[in-house]
C-alpha cells in the first residue's frame, strides 16, 4: 500500500499517480496493490478516483490512457481526509490502512510517501510513530521529497527525527535525476565497458561540464523559489548527486548500498572551499527582463511573489575539484539556471587534445573530443570526435556519434518516478539518497552560500534567454576554458 | 502573421518529426532514418526571394554538409511579426537502404523583430557543432540589429558582389576579420577558378623560374569600376608575385560590354625580352563560358564553369576556421580600394 501524503497536490497529479497507473498498465503492480490518499480537502474515494482520472489522462507521457486499465486501478485507490498537523489524523489513518488491507489484502507492506511541504516532515513521521503505523506485519518505508533540510545543521536535524521512527534502511530520500534512464545509463556506460574506465580519469580527462539549464522561470513558485534558490534547488541535491555518479569508483557489486557507499565516498571527496575561495570559484545570477521569440519575459523581481530587492539566485554556477587519486586536477563545472536559451541537462566530458598537431593547420586542434551524456529533454549519448572531411586533402571537421534512447529502442523509457516508487516497493535504494550523501552535499555547498549570503550582488546580472552573466564566462577563463553552448 | 514564436515550441516539433521520421522508415525492413548534423546552418534572405532556390541549394548542401538549417526570411516592415515552420530534408544515398535526414527550420520575420532572434536561433543551434550565417542581402548586413545576429555565428558568410560600393564593403569586412570574426565572401569564393589556373601555368618550371620578372598585372571587368572580386585578384597577384621578387604594377581594365562586375581577363606581362606574357580572358555567353589560357604564343582553351550558390557554398562550407590567404588577400585589396 502506498500511503500519500498531499495527495491533491501537483507531484501527484502530475507525478505519482501517473506514474503508478503506468506500473499497474505494465502489470508490474502486485494484486493487493493499493494507494491511500490523504490531504486536507474533504472527498470521498470516488470523487478522489475522479480526480485522479482526468490527472492521469492529461499528464501520462508517452503513454496511451487504457480505460479498462483504469478502472481496475481505480479500485485501488482510496482517499481520507486529514490534516499531517492534527495527531487525530494519525490514529484515523491507523483504522483506514487496517481497512484498506482487509480490503485489498497488502500483506501489511506500507510505503508512506511525504508530498507535502518540507516543514511537515519530521511531524508526518513521528505521527505515523505515535499511530504504530511504522512497524507492523510486512515492510514500512518512508518516502521523503527534497529539500533535505535547507543547510548541514538542519539536515542532520531531520535525520534525526526521521531516525526516532524509521531505520536509515527504510528511508527513502528521492531524487527524480538519478531515476532517470540516462543517469542509470551512466553506470552501464562507465563499468559495463571496457573502453571507457580507462580514460576516465585525470590523465585524459580534461575537464567535466554539467549544465541543468530550463527555459521557463519560476513559473508561480516565485516565493518558494525566493527562499531556496539555485544552489540549494539544483547544485545541493541533482547536480552533485549526477557529478557523484559521473566520477565515482566502479563499485564491487550492484547492491544498493555498494553503490551508494562510492557515490558518498565520492561526495566527501569534493574539495570544500575556503571563504576567501568562494567567489573566485562560484558566480550567483539573476535574470532580469528580456525579449524572446518576440514575447515579453518579466525578470525574476518581477515575478509574483518575489521581493523587489530580492538577492536570491536564479542561476548558480561553481567549480568544483574533487581531490583524490582519479580526479585531481580536472575542474568540474556545473552549472544551472533559470530563464536560460533551452532546456536541456547534459553532462559533458571534455578529454585532452591530441598531444600533437599532426595535421597541422588542416586539423582543427582546438575542437577536442568530447562525450555528452544526455539527460533531458532528449536522453542519449553523443561522442564528438574529428573526421576527415570527404575527397580531397586531409581537412577535417568535427562529427558527432549520436545513441538517442528514443529512436534506439523501439520501447518506451521508464519515466523517473516509476523506476523510483517501484523501486520502493520493492526495497532497492540504490537510486535514493542516503544520510551521508546529503550531509556531504550539504557540506561541499554551505561554505558557498554563508559567503554568497554575505555579498549583495548586483542583480539582475543575465537577461533571460542568455547563457547566464558574463561573470561565469570569466569563471571559466580563469581555468582556461569556456562553457560549451548545450 | 504572429508575434511570437517559442524556441521551445520548435525544438519540440524537431523531436516530432523524428520520432514520425522513424516511424516511416519501417525498421522491420532493416532501413531506419540515419540523423547527420556537422553544423547549424543560418541563412538569411529577404521575404521576396523565392525560397525554393534557397531550399534547393540546401538539399544540395546536405549530403556533404548535413546540418540543421534554418532559414530567416525578414519583411522590411517597422511592425513585429515572427512565425516558423518546421520541416526535414532526407536522401537516400545510392545502393543503401537508410535514408538520411536533416532538419529545416523557416522562419519569417519582419525587420522590426530581428532583436528578438537571437534569443530564439541561441537555443535552435545544434549542440557544440559550429554555427555558420549565410547573409544574402545588403540591405540585411547593414541593418543596425544585425551584429547581435551574427554574433552567433562562429563564421558569417556574404556576398560583397552584391552590396555596393568595393571601397566601403571592403573596408567593413577588413574591419570585422580584424576585430575576430571569422568572414567568408562569395565574391574571394568566386575567384578559385581564376587561381587554380594561374597556379597551374606556374606548374612549369620555365615559366615559374620567370615569375619574378613580372612588371605588370591587368585585371579587366565589366562596369566602369573595379568590383570587390577584382581588388581580391589583385591583391592575391600582388602578394603572390612580390612574394616571388617581383615589383609589379597593377593595371585595371574595364570592359564596357561586359557584364558589370564581373571578372573578364587577367594578364601578367614581363618586361619585352624577358619572355613571359600570360592571359587569361573569358568569352563566349554566360552559361556556357570558356577560358582562354594564352601564355606567350601557347594558347589552350577550356571551359569555365559558372559558379552558383550551391558550389560556393560548398566551398566555403569546407574550410572551418580562418582561411588565412583570403584574410591576407581581403586585407590589402581594402587598402586599395580606399586608396583609389
Amino acid at each position: 500500500m502506498v500511503v500519500i501524503f498531499g495527495a491533491n497536490g501537483d507531484l501527484t497529479k502530475r507525478k505519482l499517480l501517473p506514474a503508478l497507473y503506468r506500473l499497474a498498465y505494465e502489470r508490474r503492480l502486485s494484486a493487493g496493490f493499493a494507494v491511500l490518499g490523504i490531504s486536507r480537502t474533504p472527498m470521498t474515494d470516488d470523487q478522489f478516483r475522479e480526480k485522479m482520472s482526468s490527472s492521469v489522462e492529461q499528464y501520462l507521457e508517452d503513454s496511451p490512457f487504457d480505460k479498462e486499465v483504469w478502472t481496475g486501478f481505480a479500485r485501488s485507490l482510496f482517499y481520507m481526509a486529514g490534516d499531517v498537523s492534527d495527531p487525530q489524523t494519525f490514529s484515523k489513518l491507523a483504522a483506514r490502512v487496517r481497512e484498506v488491507d482487509a480490503e485489498r489484502h497488502t500483506g501489511g507492506n506500507v510505503l508512506f510517501y511525504l508530498s507535502t511541504q518540507p516543514s511537515q516532515y519530521a511531524e508526518a513521521a513521528k505521527g505515523i510513530g505515535d499511530a504504530g503505523l511504522a512497524r507492523g506485519e510486512g515492510w514500512r518505508r518512508i518516502v521523503i521529497e527534497k529539500p533535505f533540510g535547507h543547510d548541514l545543521a538542519s539536515a542532520r536535524e531531520l535525520s534525526e527525527k526521521l531516525h526516532e521512527v524509521f531505520r536509515e534502511s527504510d528511508v527513502y530520500r528521492i531524487d527524480h535525476y538519478l531515476g532517470k534512464e540516462t543517469v542509470q545509463n551512466i553506470l552501464a556506460f562507465r563499468f559495463g565497458n571496457g573502453i571507457f574506465e580507462p580514460l576516465w580519469n585525470r590523465r585524459y580527462v580534461n575537464s567535466v561540464q554539467i549544465t541543468a539549464a530550463e527555459s521557463i522561470g519560476v513559473e508561480g513558485r516565485g516565493a518558494y523559489y525566493q527562499e531556496a534558490g539555485a544552489l540549494r534547488d539544483m547544485i545541493q541535491n541533482h547536480l552533485l548527486q549526477i557529478m557523484a555518479t559521473t566520477a565515482m569508483e566502479p563499485s564491487a557489486t550492484f547492491q544498493p548500498d555498494a553503490v551508494r557507499d562510492e557515490r558518498a565516498k565520492l561526495l566527501r571527496t569534493i574539495r570544500i572551499m575556503k571563504p576567501s575561495e568562494v567567489l573566485e570559484n562560484s558566480v550567483p545570477g539573476q535574470y532580469g527582463p528580456a525579449r524572446i521569440g518576440g514575447a515579453d519575459v518579466p525578470g525574476f523581481r518581477q515575478e509574483q511573489g518575489v521581493g523587489p530587492e530580492s538577492q536570491t539566485e536564479t542561476y548558480a554556477a561553481v567549480t568544483f575539484f574533487v581531490d583524490n587519486w582519479r580526479w585531481a586536477g580536472v575542474p568540474f563545472f556545473i552549472r544551472t539556471g533559470k530563464r536560460l536559451p533551452k532546456r536541456v541537462t547534459e553532462i559533458a566530458i571534455q578529454f585532452n587534445a591530441a598531444p600533437h598537431a599532426v595535421f597541422g593547420e588542416h586539423g582543427d586542434e582546438t575542437t577536442p573530443n568530447l562525450l555528452i551524456l544526455r539527460i533531458q529533454p532528449e536522453e542519449g549519448i553523443s561522442l564528438r570526435f574529428l573526421s576527415k572531411r570527404p575527397g580531397a586533402g586531409m581537412n577535417l571537421r568535427p562529427v558527432s556519434m549520436d545513441f538517442n534512447y528514443g529512436s534506439s529502442f523501439g520501447e518506451r523509457s521508464p519515466t523517473a518516478y516509476e523506476t523510483l516508487l517501484l523501486d520502493a516497493m520493492i526495497g532497492d535504494a540504490t537510486l535514493y539518497t542516503r544520510q551521508d550523501m546529503v550531509e556531504a552535499s550539504w557540506a561541499v555547498v554551505e561554505p558557498i552560500l554563508n559567503v554568497w549570503h554575505e555579498h549583495k550582488f548586483d542583480f539582475p546580472n543575465y537577461a533571460a534567454g542568455t547563457w547566464g552573466p558574463k561573470e561565469s564566462d570569466d569563471m571559466l577563463a580563469r581555468h582556461c576554458h569556456t562553457w560549451r553552448r548545450p | 502573421m504572429s508575434t511570437t514564436i517559442q524556441p521551445q515550441t520548435i525544438l519540440h516539433e524537431l523531436a516530432e518529426l523524428w520520432v514520425t521520421l522513424g516511424k516511416e522508415s519501417a525498421p522491420d525492413q532493416g532501413s531506419g532514418v540515419l540523423r547527420a548534423c556537422t553544423m547549424t546552418l543560418l541563412t538569411v534572405v529577404e521575404e521576396s526571394e523565392d525560397t525554393s532556390d534557397i531550399w534547393s541549394v540546401m538539399a544540395a548542401l546536405m549530403p556533404e554538409h548535413p546540418s540543421r538549417a534554418i532559414v530567416i526570411r525578414f519583411r522590411p516592415s517597422a511592425e513585429r511579426a515572427l512565425s516558423s515552420r518546421v520541416f526535414s530534408q532526407c536522401w537516400m544515398p545510392f545502393g543503401q537502404r537508410r535514408q538520411i535526414c536533416c532538419e529545416q527550420i523557416e522562419i519569417t520575420a519582419s525587420d522590426a523583430s530581428l532583436p528578438d532572434l537571437p534569443a530564439v536561433i541561441l537555443p535552435l543551434a545544434v549542440a557544440d557543432l559550429p554555427v555558420v550565417l549565410w547573409c544574402r542581402g545588403a540591405r540585411l548586413f547593414g541593418l543596425e540589429d544585425f551584429p547581435q545576429l551574427a554574433s552567433i555565428a562562429g563564421k558569417v558568410v556574404l556576398d560583397s558582389a552584391a552590396m555596393g560600393g568595393a571601397a566601403d564593403i571592403l573596408g567593413r569586412l577588413d574591419g570585422l576579420t580584424r576585430s575576430g570574426r571569422i568572414l567568408a565572401d562569395l565574391a574571394w569564393t568566386r575567384l578559385t577558378r581564376w587561381r587554380q589556373m594561374l597556379a597551374q601555368i606556374f606548374e612549369n618550371r620555365g615559366y615559374l623560374a620567370r615569375l619574378a620578372k613580372v612588371q605588370q598585372v591587368r585585371i579587366g571587368f565589366g562596369g566602369g569600376a573595379p568590383p570587390p572580386g577584382a581588388y581580391y585578384l589583385g591583391a592575391w597577384l600582388l602578394d603572390c608575385l612580390e612574394g616571388a621578387g617581383a615589383r609589379p604594377s597593377l593595371t585595371w581594365d574595364p570592359a564596357e560590354k561586359a557584364v558589370k562586375g564581373e571578372l573578364v581577363r587577367v594578364e601578367l606581362n614581363a618586361a619585352e625580352g624577358d619572355g613571359l606574357r600570360v592571359s587569361i580572358a573569358l568569352s563566349g555567353d554566360p552559361e556556357r563560358q570558356c577560358a582562354e589560357v594564352r601564355v606567350n604564343t601557347l594558347a589552350n582553351r577550356t571551359v569555365f564553369a559558372r559558379d552558383n550558390d550551391y558550389t560556393l557554398l560548398r566551398q566555403e562550407l569546407s574550410i572551418p576556421g580562418r582561411d588565412p590567404v583570403f584574410e591576407k588577400s581581403l586585407a590589402r585589396a581594402a587598402r586599395m580600394a580606399h586608396a583609389e
